[in-house]
């Protein structure tokens, strides 16, 4: 493995040959936000939460799919950048249900803690919400999907780490869906209890199945701002 | 600059059915040429010196594109045709096709002698389902009289889908997957069809390689301007009265391709390029046409003065929200909710800081998309903003 010089927000770093810039970046003590990415699964580049500036690039690039290279010049907080990670923030909440009151995942939701983070408001954006009807079916998974964002954690975690193959993609566009066969709930028949995709849901799309009181086990919750 | 044809010299002169009329026009020399005196490496420096760009829109140089396959490491290595032309307004391929799939079939040999490839795929697009008897029987008829002994080419047939024009959803596609893009790098030359290096050119750029083969490539770069050698195929169509598939020299204006050669009148506007392509206004029509100023893959639709901006900005926008492959967040969003914002202009419901949102919007979708879909797709809304600015103006609610 070579060593790789790049330059990140001006200072002089090093990482070594096949390093995603995001891996170079974090390594350092900078922090990029990312949705879709998790380090246990392969990249999709799907959120583009991640987008960063390289100089000589028309485009902003996925740092959690772009392999450093020899001299790369990367701005991962530039106005540009922030802008345009704001904006997509802001788009993934327009449609999204905005429910979060009543949502289990309210105060540990990735989204939420993103848009705080990047300081992003209520959405200008009038789009039409997504929705579907709750998939609670299976005595193991509770799909809400009406919260799915579409990072497809769930997807990748169900294929490469319990190799399950569940879960695919149907329809296109805005309409796209996590689906599991021809878009029919997801029951026992598929799927067994092994927890994997909910505990790589960002938002509260997939839950496990409620008792009755368990909310309200464990340690109280604490909003922090 | 005058009509010329290169990519069309065969069209409507050989029939499509028989080999022997393409053997007539110097057919299979080309391909003969390469076999027998040139080295896959001199055919390489051959395309580089001639200056040929891909003609599907984006304007890659062919040469270079075929050294990088040439010399990544890969037991095997494809070439696949980008036949799915799905631009909204192209109909150039078809016409190619329909007239004259020899001239393809040999392209794509020499295109596979070169890179050191064995397999070829022409990704046929669903709605050309008629032209596949016709390709297959070509395909076929070269296999007989022995010029495909070293390669082999099948047709892929697509589904219908916009996006599976795209390079990386189209190599998905032939994979048997779901029609999504990749994102890059890897590029398809290092790593494409089944992880193996691979070259995808437009029908209309393949088109041009035997005559820069046989002709040299010096005499392809005597023609076109500096940065945009060869002719390129244009298709016509919108409020024209003379619609229909022309070659000219790169760099020849637009005005002569519209009101000389398609005999437009009163024309407002005219889109260049296809759905993602550039809107441009009648003022403009001077401009030439090659790849430092406007292109895509050679679509025209011409717009005359009974048609109205909104409209035309509003319906393009559908339709790129409607063949979205809905992976990456701000085309599958964006898309969307620009498509909201026309639909409330184009009933005089606009809202003044929309302009600003759609500004905005544009701004986050071309940086940010995963695929050169979401990246244009702003390109009619921008354009119309910044042309037809008092068209949107006009459509905000009073009160």
């Amino acid at each position: 493995m070579g060593e790789i010089t790049v330059t990140i927000n001006g200072s002089q770093l090093s990482g070594s040959e096949g390093m995603t810039i995001l891996e170079a970046a974090q390594e350092n003590g900078i922090d990029i936000p990312t949705l879709c990415h998790r380090p246990e699964l392969t990249p999709i580049g799907a959120c583009r939460i991640c987008v960063v500036e390289v100089e000589g690039s028309r485009t902003l690039v996925g740092s959690c799919h772009t392999p450093i290279t020899q001299g790369m010049v990367i701005y991962t907080h530039s106005p540009k950048v922030l802008e345009t990670r704001k904006v997509i923030v802001e788009l993934l909440l327009a449609s999204h249900c905005g429910s979060c009151f009543m949502c289990d995942k309210a105060n540990v939701c990735e989204l939420r803690r993103i848009a705080a983070d990047l300081e992003v408001g209520l959405p200008r954006f009038r789009v039409r919400k997504r929705y579907y009807p709750i998939e609670d079916v299976s005595p193991y998974i509770v799909r809400d999907l009406t919260k799915c964002i579409l990072c497809r954690r769930c997807v990748r975690a169900c294929n490469e780490i319990k190799k399950a193959r569940v879960f695919g993609i149907a329809y296109r566009g805005f309409d796209s869906k996590v689906v599991v066969d021809f878009d029919q709930p997801i029951d026992k028949d598929v799927c067994q209890d092994c927890d994997v995709c909910i505990s790589f849901c960002p938002t509260g799309a997939l839950s496990r199945v409620k008792k009755l009181g368990e909310e309200k086990k464990g340690k109280a919750l604490v909003i922090s701002s | 600059m005058p009509e010329k044809w290169i990519v069309l010299r065969n069209c409507g002169v050989i029939d499509p059915k028989r080999i022997t009329t393409y053997l007539d026009r110097d057919g299979f020399k080309a391909l003969k040429k390469a076999l027998a005196e040139m080295p896959p490496e001199q055919i390489i420096e051959e395309i580089k010196v001639s200056g040929l760009r891909g003609r599907g829109g984006a304007g890659f140089p062919c040469g270079l594109k075929w050294e990088l396959a040439r010399k990544a490491q890969g037991d095997e290595k494809y070439v696949i045709c980008n036949a799915d032309e799905g631009e909204v307004g192209t109909f150039k391929d078809r016409y190619i096709l329909e007239r004259d799939p020899f001239t393809l079939i040999e392209a794509m040999a020499i295109a596979g002698y070169a890179i050191g490839a064995k397999r070829g795929y022409i990704y046929l697009r669903a709605e050309y389902h008629h032209l596949l008897d016709l390709l297959g029987k070509a395909i076929s008829q070269a296999r007989e009289k022995g010029f495909l002994d070293h390669f082999e080419i099948a047709i892929h047939e697509g589904a219908g889908s916009y996006i599976c024009g795209e390079e990386s959803a189209l190599m998905e596609s032939i994979e048997g997957k779901r029609g999504e893009v990749r994102y890059r790098p890897p590029f398809p030359p290092s790593r494409g069809l089944w992880g193996k290096p691979t070259i995808i050119n437009n029908v209309e750029t393949l088109m041009n390689i035997p005559q820069v083969i046989l002709n040299g490539a010096h005499w392809f770069n005597q023609i076109g301007t500096e940065r945009s050698k060869g002719t390129k195929v244009f298709s016509v169509s919108g409020d024209v009265k003379k619609p229909g598939v022309y070659e000219l020299v790169l760099g020849s204006q637009l005005r002569e391709l519209v009101m000389d050669l398609a005999l437009a009148e009163k024309v407002k506007i005219i889109q260049v390029g296809g759905a993602t392509g550039r809107i441009i206004p009648y003022d403009m029509i001077d401009t030439p046409l090659s790849f430092e100023t406007i292109l895509g893959a050679g679509a025209i639709t011409v717009f005359d003065e009974s048609r109205d901006i909104i409209d035309i900005v509003h319906r393009t926008i559908e339709f790129l929200a409607e063949e979205c492959c809905g992976k990456c967040a701000p085309c599958r969003e964006g898309t969307e909710v620009m498509a909201e914002i026309l639909e409330r202009f184009s009933c005089g419901e606009g809202v003044e800081r929309d302009i600003g949102v759609l500004e905005e919007l544009s701004n986050a979708m071309m940086l940010s998309s995963l695929c050169g879909l979401g990246q244009a797709a702003p390109n009619p809304v921008v354009d119309s903003l910044q042309y037809f600015r008092s068209a949107y103006e006009s459509r905000i609610r009073k009160n």
